[in-house]
C-alpha cells in the first residue's frame, strides 16, 4: 500500500511521502493516486446543472433571466414571457450543444490517452498496463521513442551512467534533446528485474506543482539519502530518445503530473473587441436605465396631469393611484420593453461569425502546407478577430525562423576566400551531408551535391598547402562531435551543436574525416591515411571564453593547440606576426557577416613539450582544488591560448525557413513589431535578425535583452522599454495568415456596428409594437444578413491585402471599431429611430385610408414602422456589404421576404382563429399594405434614413479616404487590365561591418569527452561499478545539466503547455 | 509515396468557391457619379411626389366642427355620471359654401382621448369578441366582471368607453324643408374586422346567446340591443362598435362614422347650402379635458392624407438636392486639387 503522508515543516513546504517498499511487498498497488486524467468537464448527469450554472454566470444570460423574472410580475410585465424566453432558450441551447460536443471530444481524447499501454513492473514481472492504471510508486519501463506516462524518477537506463535523452517538445516546444541521468546508486540496478522489484526506496519530495524545470526531493534507500533534482526526473509528455530503454518510478501520476498541473485551468481569453463590447454593453445598459428613469418621470408627470382625469375610462387599483408609484412600475416596464437595446444577441452573432471565420481559416488552401500536408487549424474561435490587431509577435528562433540546418558556406584560409562561386547553386541543394560518401575527396562527382565546392580549394588541397591542411585539421579535431557507425557501416556524427556538425562535415568532405575518438585519442583520416592524435587537453567552450581549443600530440610527436572561436576574442590572442593576415581575414569576416553568415576564427599554436608539461601539471593541480577551481582553470586556459597563429575563418549559414524574409518584411511594413525569444547567444540572435531583414542597418536602437531568469529579463525589458526593439518571425507560410486577418477584422467590426445600430433602432421603436415582432426581429429578420456580411465580406481582395501590408495598421490602432465609432453609430441609430417614428407619426396624424376608413390605428402604425424598419435595416446592410456574394443576396433578400411572409402569416385569419388572444393583428398587413399612403410613408422613411448615411460615407471617402478605399478604387481600375502578380523584390541587406560570430554551443561537453563518460563501451552490457571513477565524476554531469538548462529556461517558464 | 500523396490530398481543403472565399461577387462601390446622380434622382422624385401630394391634399374639401363648446349645456350635463339617463341633444347649423364633390365621409374626432394607453389597449378579449368564449375576460381588467361576478360582454376598457353620440346630418334645402342626408353605415369597418375578428356567439337568438353576461357599466343597453333592426349590425358585429374597437395610435384621432349615400340630391356629393348636425350628446369629454368634433371630408387618390406627407416629401427632396449640390461642389474642388497635385 503506498501511503502518502503530508507534513508541514518549518519552511511551510509540503512534502509528499511515497513509500515504495511497502507497496511491493504487500503486492497492493496504491489506490489513491492513479494516472487517470480528466480534461472533460461534465458527464451525462452533471452536464445540465453545471452547464446551466456556468451559462447563467455570463452577464448576458443572467440579464435575460432577470428580465424573465421581471416579466412574471403582472404589474410590471409589459411584454409576455415568450419575448424573452425564446431568445434565451435559443442561446442557451446553442451554447449547451456546443459545450456538449466539445466535451464529448475531450472525453474521447481522455479515453484514448488513458488507454495507452506502458510496461509496468507488477509481481516482479513486466506487464502491459493501461496508463490510467499506473499508480504512484510503480516502476515503469520505457522504450525508445515512447511517451512518458507519468512523472518518473529515473532509476536506470540502457546508456552508461544511467544517462537518458528526452525530447520535451510537448512540454515546452523545445525540440532539442535533453539529458537526464539516474543516481549512480539506482543506475546500478540496470535492467535487472528482480533487483528493481526489490527496490524499496522512499522519496520525500515537493507537493505537485506546475514548475517544469524545478524539482526537489530526497530518496532514502539502503540507509542513505540522495538528493533529487530536476535532472533525475522525466516528466509526463516527454518522449524518450536515443535510449533503448529506461526504468523509472512513478512520483506524480495523473492530475498531479507537471503537465496536467499546467493545463486544465484554461483561462477564457477575451479579445479586445470583447472587452470593448462589454464596456459598451454596460454603457448601453446605463443608457437604458437612464431612459427608463426619464420615461418613468415622464409617466409620473403625465399621470399627474392628464392620466388622473382619464381615470373614468380606466380605473386604477387602489395602490396604483399614486403617480409616483405608477412611475416606479413604469420604469420596470420600460426596462423590459427596451431590453433589446442591450445587444445581448450580439454576443451570439459574434460567436457564430467567429466560428465561420475559423472555418474559413481551416479551409484556406493558401494556408495549406503541402510538405507536411497540414492545413491551417484555428484551435480556438475566440481570438480570430484579434488576428487583425496584432502589434507584437513573439517568436521562437530555431525551427520557426530557421530550419536549424547549418551549412558550411565559405571560408577564408590564409587570406584567401573559398566557396564564393557556388552561392546560388548552393542554396538549392538540400542534401544532408551526413549521407555523403566518405571518400569525398577522391570522388569528384560528389562536388555537385556538396554545398561547398570551390575547386580552388580542392586544388590547394591537392597541392598540399600546409595552411589549408592545418585549417582542416582544426575543423576535424577541435570539436565535441561523437562518431558512430551505423548498421550499414556509414559514419554517423552525433552533434551537440549544429554549427560544429557543419564544420566537421565540411572537413570530412574535404578529405579530413573525423573517424572516432576515445577519451585520450582522436582518430581522423587525412586524405586517405588514418592518423591518430593524442588528446592531451580539452579547453572547453563557455560563454565568456567564446572559444574552444584542443591540445593534441600528432604522430610526429609535436604538440599543437588548435583553437576556434569568436573572431573578436581570438584576434586578441594572436601572435604579433599575424598582422597582415589579420587585416585580410577581418575584411573577409565582415563580408561573411554581411551576408548573414555565422563566423568563427580558426587558429593554432605549436607548443613545446616542456612548457606543456608544466602547464598540464598546473591544470591538474587546479582541477583538484575545491575553492576557486573554475577561476584557476580559466586562468590557465588564458595562459596557454596565446600567441596563436591565425589560419582563417569559417562561415556557416543558419538556414532560414522558406519565405521568412518576405514575411518579416511584410510584417514590418504592417507595423507589427517582432520579438524573438531565443536561448541562443546574443550574436546568433542578432545575426538571424539581420539575416531575415528584421534588423536593418538604419535602425538606431537595437536592443537585445538577455537574462537567465525571469527577473533579469524583466529588469532588462524595463531598461529597453522606451526604445525600439528588435526582431523577427514567421512560420513557413505565415504570411498568408496575414491577408485573412484584414478581411476578418473588417467584417467582424462592421457586423458589430450594424448589429448595434439595428438594435438601437429596434429599441426605440418597439414600444408600440407587436410582441411577436420583438421576439423575432433579432433572430430572423436581420441577424442572418448581418451574419452573412460578417462572414463573407471582404473589403479588399487577398492579392491586394498582401501587396499593401499597411492596410493592417488601422486594425492595430483600433480605428475600425472604437468608442468614437460606436458613438457615431449610436447617433446614427438615434437619428434613424427618430425618422422611423416621427415620419409615420406626422403622416398618420389626421389621415384616412383611400376608402375613407381609419388607418391611423396603432396596429397599422406598428406595421408601417416595422416594415420601414426592416427595409431601412436591409438597405443599410446592403450598403455596408461591399462584397456581394450569392449568400449575401440570399440572406438580404431572404430576410426581407421572410419578414413579409411571417408578417402575413401572423396576420392571417387561420392563426387568429386558433389563437385569437395571441395574434390580434388579423388582417392588418393585408389592409395596411394595400394603402398607397402607407407605402409613401415607408418610402420616405427609407430615403430619409439612408440618404444621410450615403452622403456621409461619400464625403468621407472623398475627403479623407482610408487606404482600403484607395486600394479598392485601384482594384477596380486594375480589373480591366490583366492583374499582374506583383512581388516585392527580395531585398538582401548590404553589408555593414559587424561581427557575425555565432555559435550554438553549450558548455560542459568538453568535460564529458575527456572523462570518456559518454563513450559507449564496445562490449555491452555496462556492468555497474566497473567503470573507473574519475575525480569528481558526478560534478561534470551536474555542471553539464545545469548549464544546458540555464540557457533555455529563461523563457520556457512562460510557455504554454500543449496537451 | 502514393499513399502519402493521397493523404496529402485528403487533408488539402476542398477547392470550392465557398471554402476559398472566391464566390463570384459584386463589389459595391460608391462612385462619385453614381452617388451624385442617385442623389439628384432621389431629390427629383421626392420633390415631385411632394408637390403632387400637397396639391392633392389641397384639393380635399374638409369641414370640421368642434361641438364640445357649442353644446356646452350637454357637456355640463355629462360631467356628472348621475345624469346618464337624461337625454341631451344639440343641433349645430353650418353653411357649406362649396359643393363637396364625390364621396363624402363623416367622421367623429376626439381630442385628448388616450386610446393608445398601454393598459387601455390590452383591456379587451379577442376570444370573447370572436364569439368562441364569452366567459374569457382574462385581460379585461378593470372591466372584466360586474359587481355580482358575471362576466361583462364585451369586456374591457375599450368596449366600455365606446363613443356613443348619435350624429345625424340634415340638409336645409330651404327654411321649411329639412331633410336628413342619406348616410350609409356599411363599409366603415375593415373587412377582416367585420368578418373575421368579430363574430357573435352562435345561437338562434342573440339575447339568449348573451345570457350569463353583463353589459359594460357605461353602456345604457346590452350589446345584443345595439341594433334591433339589423341582425348583421347587432351584437359584436355592430359597425360602430367594431370601428371603436380598432384603437387609435394617437390621443387625437378621427374615426369613420358614416359615408354619404349618393342618391337624389346627393348624387354629385354634398351640394352647397345650409346644413345642421343633430347630435345626441352622450359621450363625456370634459371629464378628461378633451374635445370632440364632427368632420365631413372628401378623399383623393392617396386617401384622406394631410399636408404633412407632402411637405415632408418636398423638404426631403429639397434637402437631398442641396446635399447633392454641395457634395458635387466638394467633389469637384477636391478633384481639381488632386489633378493640380499630380501635375506638380
Amino acid at each position: 500500500m503506498s501511503s502518502i503522508l503530508c507534513a508541514v515543516n518549518t519552511c511551510k513546504l509540503f512534502y509528499v511521502l511515497y513509500d515504495r517498499s511497502v507497496s511491493f511487498i504487500n503486492n497492493l498497488r496504491g489506490g489513491e493516486k492513479d494516472n487517470c486524467i480528466h480534461t472533460s468537464k461534465y458527464n451525462i448527469l452533471t452536464f445540465l446543472p453545471i452547464n446551466l450554472f456556468e451559462q447563467f454566470q455570463r452577464v448576458a444570460n443572467a440579464y435575460f433571466l432577470f428580465l424573465l423574472i421581471l416579466q412574471l410580475i403582472p404589474e410590471i410585465s409589459s411584454l409576455t414571457w415568450f419575448t424573452t424566453m425564446v431568445p434565451l432558450v435559443l442561446v442557451i441551447t446553442m451554447t449547451a450543444v456546443k459545450d456538449a460536443t466539445d466535451d464529448y471530444f475531450r472525453h474521447k481524447s481522455d479515453n484514448q490517452v488513458n488507454n495507452r499501454l506502458s510496461e509496468v513492473l507488477i509481481d516482479s514481472k513486466l506487464q502491459n498496463e493501461k496508463w490510467m492504471n499506473v499508480k504512484v510508486g510503480d516502476i515503469v519501463k520505457l522504450e525508445n521513442n515512447q511517451f512518458v506516462a507519468a512523472d518518473l524518477l529515473l532509476l536506470s537506463s540502457s546508456e552508461p551512467h544511467g544517462l537518458c535523452y528526452i525530447e520535451t517538445a510537448e512540454l515546452d516546444g523545445e525540440t532539442n534533446l535533453k539529458v537526464r541521468h539516474a543516481l549512480s546508486v539506482t543506475s546500478e540496478l540496470g535492467a535487472d528485474i528482480s533487483r528493481l522489484a526489490k527496490f524499496d526506496g522512499t522519496v520525500v519530495c515537493e507537493a505537485p506543482n506546475n514548475k517544469l524545470d524545478k524539482f526537489t526531493g530526497v530518496l532514502s534507500w539502503k540507509d542513505s539519502k540522495h538528493s533529487l533534482n530536476n535532472e533525475k526526473i522525466i516528466l509526463r509528455g516527454c518522449i524518450l530518445r536515443n535510449t533503448s530503454w529506461c526504468f523509472g518510478m512513478v512520483i506524480f501520476a495523473g492530475p498531479d503530473t507537471k503537465l496536467m498541473q499546467n493545463s486544465g485551468k484554461t483561462k477564457f481569453k477575451r479579445t479586445s473587441i470583447d472587452r470593448l463590447m462589454n464596456t459598451l454593453v454596460l454603457w448601453i445598459f446605463g443608457f437604458l436605465v437612464c431612459m427608463g428613469i426619464i420615461l418613468a418621470i415622464g409617466n409620473s408627470i403625465w399621470e399627474n396631469q392628464v392620466g388622473d382625469q382619464f381615470r373614468t375610462f380606466l380605473f386604477w387599483n387602489e395602490g396604483e393611484k399614486n403617480s409616483v408609484f405608477s412611475g416606479f412600475l413604469t420604469f420596470w416596464s420600460y426596462i423590459i420593453i427596451l431590453n433589446t437595446v442591450v445587444p445581448i444577441s450580439l454576443y451570439v452573432s459574434m460567436e457564430v461569425i467567429r466560428l465561420g471565420h475559423s472555418y474559413f481559416i481551416n479551409w484556406d488552401r493558401k494556408m495549406y502546407y503541402p510538405e507536411k500536408a497540414t492545413p491551417a487549424e484555428a484551435r480556438t474561435t475566440t481570438l480570430n478577430e484579434e488576428l487583425g490587431q496584432i502589434e507584437y509577435i513573439f517568436s521562437d528562433k530555431t525551427g520557426t525562423l530557421t530550419e536549424n540546418i547549418m551549412t558550411f558556406k565559405k571560408c577564408s584560409i590564409n587570406g584567401k576566400i573559398y566557396g564564393e562561386a557556388d552561392d546560388d547553386m548552393g542554396q538549392k541543394t538540400d542534401m544532408t551531408k551526413k549521407n555523403k560518401p566518405v571518400d569525398f575527396a577522391v570522388n569528384p562527382q560528389a562536388d555537385r551535391t556538396c554545398e561547398f565546392s570551390d575547386h580552388r580549394l580542392m586544388e590547394s588541397i591537392k597541392l598540399g598547402d600546409s595552411k589549408v591542411y592545418e585549417f582542416l585539421r582544426v575543423l576535424a579535431l577541435c570539436h565535441t562531435v561523437m562518431s558512430e557507425e551505423n548498421s550499414a557501416g556509414q559514419l554517423i556524427y552525433q552533434v551537440q551543436s549544429p554549427d560544429e556538425g557543419a564544420l566537421v562535415t565540411a572537413a570530412r568532405n574535404l578529405g579530413f574525416i573525423f573517424k572516432s575518438r576515445t577519451s585520450e585519442t582522436i582518430t581522423i583520416e587525412e586524405l586517405g591515411t588514418l592518423v591518430t592524435y593524442q588528446l592531451l587537453a580539452f579547453l572547453d567552450f563557455n560563454n565568456i571564453r567564446k572559444r574552444m581549443s584542443v591540445i593534441v600530440r600528432n604522430p610526429e610527436g609535436q604538440i599543437k593547440l588548435y583553437s576556434k572561436g569568436a573572431d573578436t576574442i581570438l584576434f586578441e590572442k594572436l601572435h604579433p606576426s599575424n598582422e597582415d593576415l589579420l587585416t585580410l581575414t577581418t575584411d573577409h569576416l565582415s563580408e561573411f557577416a554581411g551576408e548573414g553568415l555565422r563566423t568563427l576564427a580558426i587558429a593554432y599554436r605549436d607548443l613545446d613539450d616542456k612548457y606543456f608539461k608544466e602547464w598540464h601539471k598546473m591544470l591538474e593541480d587546479a582541477n583538484a582544488l575545491i575553492d576557486e577551481r573554475d577561476e584557476r582553470v580559466a586562468g590557465l586556459y588564458e595562459e596557454i591560448e596565446r600567441d596563436l597563429m591565425l589560419l582563417g575563418a569559417t562561415a556557416v549559414e543558419d538556414k532560414l525557413q522558406e519565405g521568412v524574409i518576405e514575411t518579416v518584411t511584410n510584417l514590418s511594413l504592417a507595423n507589427i513589431k517582432i520579438w524573438v525569444l531565443t536561448g541562443d547567444k546574443q550574436e546568433t540572435a542578432i545575426n538571424i535578425g539581420y539575416a531575415c531583414n528584421m534588423l536593418t542597418d538604419d535602425m538606431n536602437d537595437v536592443f537585445i535583452i538577455s537574462g537567465n531568469t525571469a527577473v533579469e529579463v524583466r529588469e532588462e525589458l524595463r531598461k529597453a522599454k522606451e526604445n525600439l526593439f528588435e526582431q523577427n518571425r514567421s512560420f513557413s507560410n505565415g504570411h498568408v495568415v496575414f491577408e485573412k486577418q484584414q478581411l476578418e477584422l473588417d467584417s467582424v467590426v462592421e457586423e458589430t456596428i450594424t448589429g448595434d445600430y439595428a438594435l438601437i433602432i429596434n429599441g426605440h421603436s418597439l414600444t408600440v409594437y407587436d410582441q411577436w415582432f420583438i421576439t423575432l426581429f433579432n433572430i430572423v429578420y436581420t441577424s442572418l444578413p448581418v451574419l452573412a456580411m460578417g462572414i463573407f465580406d471582404q473589403d479588399v481582395d487577398d492579392q491586394n491585402s498582401m501587396d499593401y501590408p499597411q492596410l493592417y495598421e488601422p486594425g492595430q490602432l483600433n480605428l475600425l471599431f472604437n468608442k468614437r465609432k460606436f458613438f457615431i453609430c449610436m447617433a446614427h441609430g438615434i437619428y434613424t429611430s427618430l425618422a422611423l417614428f416621427f415620419i409615420p407619426y406626422g403622416a398618420f396624424y389626421n389621415v384616412a385610408g383611400d376608402d375613407g376608413q381609419h388607418v391611423a390605428d396603432y396596429q397599422s402604425f406598428a406595421v408601417t414602422m416595422a416594415t420601414s424598419l426592416v427595409i431601412v435595416v436591409s438597405v443599410q446592410i446592403a450598403l455596408d456589404t461591399s462584397y456581394w456574394t450569392v449568400i449575401n443576396h440570399v440572406f438580404i433578400w431572404g430576410s426581407v421576404a421572410t419578414y413579409f411572409s411571417i408578417l402575413f402569416t401572423m396576420h392571417s385569419n387561420g392563426i387568429f382563429g386558433i389563437f385569437p388572444n395571441q395574434f390580434p393583428f388579423v388582417g392588418n398587413a393585408r389592409h395596411s399594405l394595400a394603402q398607397k399612403c402607407i407605402w409613401l410613408v415607408i418610402l420616405l422613411t427609407t430615403v430619409a434614413s439612408v440618404m444621410p448615411v450615403v452622403a456621409f460615407r461619400f464625403l468621407k471617402v472623398d475627403l479623407c479616404p482610408a487606404l482600403s478605399d484607395q486600394i479598392r478604387r485601384r482594384q477596380k481600375a486594375q480589373k480591366k487590365a490583366k492583374p499582374s502578380r506583383s512581388r516585392r523584390p527580395q531585398t538582401r541587406r548590404s553589408s555593414s561591418r559587424r561581427s557575425g560570430y555565432a555559435f550554438a554551443h553549450q558548455e560542459g561537453y568538453g568535460e564529458l569527452i575527456t572523462s570518456g563518460k559518454n563513450m559507449r563501451a564496445k562490449n555491452p552490457p555496462p556492468t555497474p561499478g566497473l567503470e573507473k571513477t574519475l575525480y569528481n565524476s558526478t560534478s561534470w554531469i551536474e555542471n553539464l545539466c545545469k548549464k544546458t538548462t540555464d540557457t533555455v529556461s529563461s523563457f520556457s517558464l512562460d510557455k504554454t503547455v500543449k496537451l | 509515396m502514393k499513399k502519402t500523396s493521397q493523404i496529402c490530398q485528403s487533408k488539402l481543403p476542398d477547392n470550392t468557391a465557398l471554402k476559398q472565399q472566391q464566390l463570384p461577387a459584386y463589389r459595391l462601390q460608391l462612385s462619385a457619379t453614381g452617388v451624385l446622380s442617385g442623389f439628384f434622382a432621389t431629390g427629383a422624385f421626392c420633390l415631385g411626389v411632394g408637390i403632387i401630394l400637397i396639391l392633392s391634399a389641397k384639393s380635399i374639401k374638409e369641414i370640421e366642427i368642434k361641438y364640445t363648446k357649442i353644446c356646452a349645456n350637454c357637456a355640463e350635463l355629462r360631467e356628472d355620471a348621475i345624469n346618464f339617463d337624461k337625454e341631451c341633444t344639440c343641433s349645430i347649423p353650418f353653411y357649406l359654401s362649396e359643393t363637396m364633390q364625390g364621396n363624402v365621409y363623416l367622421y367623429y374626432k376626439l381630442y385628448g382621448f388616450y386610446q393608445n394607453l398601454y393598459r387601455y389597449i390590452l383591456s379587451r378579449s379577442n376570444s370573447q369578441l370572436v364569439g368562441t368564449d364569452l366567459k374569457d375576460v382574462g385581460n379585461c381588467a378593470p372591466f372584466s366582471k360586474s359587481h355580482n361576478g358575471t362576466p361583462i360582454a364585451p369586456c374591457g376598457a375599450i368596449a366600455n368607453s365606446i363613443f356613443n353620440d348619435t350624429i345625424i346630418l340634415s340638409y336645409n334645402l330651404n327654411s321649411s324643408i329639412h331633410m336628413e342626408v342619406p348616410m350609409l353605415r356599411s363599409g366603415i369597418t375593415w373587412w377582416t374586422d367585420k368578418y373575421v375578428k368579430f363574430r357573435n356567439p352562435s345561437a338562434i337568438n342573440l339575447s339568449s346567446a348573451f345570457t350569463g353576461t353583463a353589459k359594460p357599466p357605461y353602456w345604457s343597453k346590452p350589446v345584443y340591443e345595439l341594433d334591433l333592426e339589423d341582425t348583421e349590425n347587432n351584437g359584436f358585429l355592430n359597425d360602430d362598435f367594431i370601428v371603436w374597437m380598432r384603437t387609435a395610435a394617437f390621443p387625437t384621432f378621427k374615426k369613420l362614422y358614416r359615408r354619404l349615400n349618393r342618391v337624389q340630391y346627393f348624387i354629385e356629393g354634398l351640394p352647397a347650402g345650409n346644413y345642421s348636425f343633430n347630435i345626441t350628446y352622450n359621450f363625456p369629454v370634459t371629464r378628461f379635458k378633451g374635445e370632440k368634433s364632427v368632420v365631413l371630408s372628401t378623399l383623393t387618390w392617396s386617401g384622406g392624407s394631410s399636408l404633412f406627407l407632402g411637405l415632408a416629401y418636398t423638404v426631403t427632396g429639397a434637402v437631398t438636392w442641396l446635399a447633392a449640390f454641395s457634395m458635387m461642389a466638394i467633389h469637384l474642388m477636391l478633384k481639381e486639387k488632386r489633378t493640380l497635385f499630380i501635375e506638380r
